[in-house]
């Protein structure tokens, strides 16, 4: 036993105090634990692919939140963080023969920088002006990718990446690993000294350059990190599909990520993770379901936009908020959160009603 | 001649046709408190926006300590010691109070000088204190009432422990008692100190108000501005006689 023993009693201990006391961090463990475990049941080749995807966007959808939630940067044209690390990651993988391990690393980096490119214009720019701005960055690279068909592969874009990993499992394991800790990480970040003034930026930007912070530099970090996950996200999907093409650049996808974001809840960072594990795999499951059937399969896109639009009509903080709110209540003393059923504050013991 | 502590000259702000300051030039002091009185719209508030780096002027300078500070970023001024307050107040409605003054804490000036204060949140705690507002630290912002939304301008300028402060209007909306609390903190202010983690200067200061009586109990000097123009300068008791003042005031019912 010994140090094992006091190991494993520490872990109890914390689990105990810590997670077990709230229905949101249990649903967490549980997520976590059954993302885990999922390959010991099924190794279905088809259905991990899926879940792989969903990690990715996932991932992805959590980097929008960092800027366009927390922040208040709005950005409708995410993709362009997504599309350029791809094209990054795969230009490695193929002509420097980089394996993954460098080659999506230095792809987030092309994310980093891509936000330093974005981020710049758009600090002087607020509301429909930031909209537009940011939508038009990826609509003109995408020109650029078709101009330059020598480097980027033109319309077909660039194929034939190395492998993710060895197996489809490793794959597995792999981005939904990752998804955990970015995500972790993402949320850390909006937890920390930066995120409140990332908040507070949101809330009123003039208002935190006169508390004597620099909002420049500020708003410039929230699009390098937002571009460095997004940036990790299309390096993950360029090696896994073995593909990076212009279809990582489209206003489809910057729109998706928005949908996955603001029916999870924005401003969470978990809420975008888990609107997109709940809206991907439907839209699968709708796909594959439709597709038996004659001229329903164009009804997928109507019967998803419904779904989404009346959530929001019922839940206009998004799924994850309003959930959390009927199963925790926040304590008026100390604002600590509380499961639904006490009667007590856990922390300072006021009475809960 | 030793360089004044804040030395204004020539000061001219447009806004469109509209001429909001008139080549205004004044100088004050390191230990003056000023009071900068006038009608409605004569550019008071675009007079230490201009100051505080949040507009930047036409025409003329802005010098402080010897510095020059025209057209310096608002942060940057924050963090050379000159804080300030907003007429309509703006706090970040969905931080809890203590976040608010939080973000003052963390600025440079805040951060270098409470190096020795190990929590920024307890530091934060001792300005709303100051400001008398600490037992709302956790509660949203958007559920202060207009007086302890004055006293959260007031805790998140001090927070940054400032050499000048610049409140616009800090009775504006207050009750009777909550008036004589504020003028009170501002006088305690000025007297400098500690308040626990948090340091006062005690700062010179430029008031905006349009309640006289409370202003000239803690003022020692007055600057009436009409029109954009500075229109008299003096003690408190000669702007009380000034004809000019009386005359610019009448229709307004104040003096
Ligand atoms: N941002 C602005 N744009 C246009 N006009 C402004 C602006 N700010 C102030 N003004 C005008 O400038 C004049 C002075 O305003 P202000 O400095 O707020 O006066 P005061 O604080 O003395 O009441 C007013 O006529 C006001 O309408
Ligand atoms: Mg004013």
């Amino acid at each position: 036993m010994g140090l094992l023993g006091v190991y494993f009693r520490r872990t109890v201990t914390i689990l105990r105090s810590e997670v077990l006391v709230l229905p949101s961090r249990i649903a967490v463990l549980v997520f976590i634990v059954a993302l885990m475990a999922l390959p010991l049941f099924t190794q279905d080749y088809y259905f991990l692919r899926v879940l792989i995807l969903t990690s990715i966007f996932a991932i992805f959808a959590a980097s929008w939140d960092l800027l366009s939630g927390f922040t208040g940067q709005m950005n409708f044209g995410h993709a362009l963080f997504f599309g350029v690390a791809a094209y990054v990651t795969a230009l490695l993988n193929l002509k420097l023969g980089l394996p993954p391990y460098f080659s999506i690393p230095l792809g987030a980096v092309g994310g980093v920088l891509t936000g330093l490119v974005v981020g710049i214009p758009c600090l002087r720019l607020k509301g429909s002006y930031l909209a537009l701005t940011t939508l038009a960055f990826p609509i003109i690279l995408t020109g650029l990718v078709f101009a330059i068909p020598d480097v980027t592969g033109g319309e077909l874009g660039l194929a034939g990446l190395s492998r993710l990993t060895g197996s489809r499992v490793m794959d597995y394991y792999l981005t939904s690993g990752l998804m955990v800790i970015l995500g972790f990480a993402m949320w850390k970040i909006t937890d920390s000294k930066t995120g409140i003034i990332l908040h507070a930026i949101r809330e009123d930007e003039l208002a935190v350059r006169t508390s004597g912070v620099n909002t420049t530099r500020y708003k410039l970090l929230a699009f390098c990190m937002s571009g460095f996950f997004a940036g990790v996200a299309g390096g993950l999907y360029a090696h896994f599909m073995r593909l990076a093409g212009p279809s990582g650049l489209e206003v489809g996808l910057s729109f998706q990520v928005i949908i996955w974001a603001v029916f999870g809840g924005m401003v969470t960072i978990y809420g975008p993770i888990a609107g997109v594990f709940i809206l991907y795999p439907l839209m699968e499951v709708l796909r594959v379901a439709l597709d038996s059937f004659p001229g329903l399969p164009e009804m997928r896109m109507f019967i998803f936009a419904a779904l989404v639009l009346l959530t929001l009509l019922f839940m206009p903080e998004g799924l994850i908020p309003w959930v959390r709110d009927k199963v925790e209540i926040e304590c008026p003393r100390c604002k600590v959160r509380n499961a639904f059923n006490r009667k007590r504050c856990r922390v300072c013991d006021a009475v809960l009603d | 001649m030793a360089q004044p502590f804040l030395e204004v000259s020539g000061l001219h702000k447009d806004f469109g046709g509209l001429t909001a300051t008139n080549n205004v030039s004044f100088a004050m002091g390191r230990d003056e408190v000023l009071g900068l009185i006038g009608p409605n719209g004569a550019g008071k508030t675009t007079l230490v926006r201009l100051i505080s780096g949040i507009l930047r002027p036409d025409r003329g300078s802005i010098r402080f300590k010897g510095k020059n500070i025209t057209r310096k970023k608002t942060w940057d001024i924050v963090n050379m010691g000159i804080a300030s307050t907003f007429q309509n107040m703006r706090p970040f409605r969905r931080l809890p109070i203590i976040a608010n003054v939080m973000v003052s804490c963390l600025s440079p000036r805040a951060m270098k000088r409470g190096e020795w204060v190990k929590k920024v949140e307890a530091k934060a705690m001792d300005a709303l204190e100051f400001a008398g507002i600490s037992d709302m630290a956790l509660e949203k912002a958007s559920t202060l009432s207009q007086g302890d939304l004055k006293r959260l301008e007031v805790a998140r300028a001090v927070a940054t422990e400032p050499e000048l402060l610049l409140l616009d209007e800090p009775f504006g909306g207050l009750s009777p008692a909550e008036t004589d609390l504020m003028a009170k903190s501002i006088a305690r202010l000025h007297k400098g100190g500690r308040f626990g983690r948090l340091h006062s200067e005690g700062p010179a200061m430029i008031i905006i108000e349009h309640k006289l009586a409370q202003l000239m109990k803690i003022v020692d000097r007055i600057i009436v501005l009409d029109f954009g123009n500075i229109i008299a300068d003096g003690t408190p008791e000669q702007i009380v006689e000034n004809p000019e003042v009386i005359e610019a005031y009448l229709g307004e019912g104040e003096i």
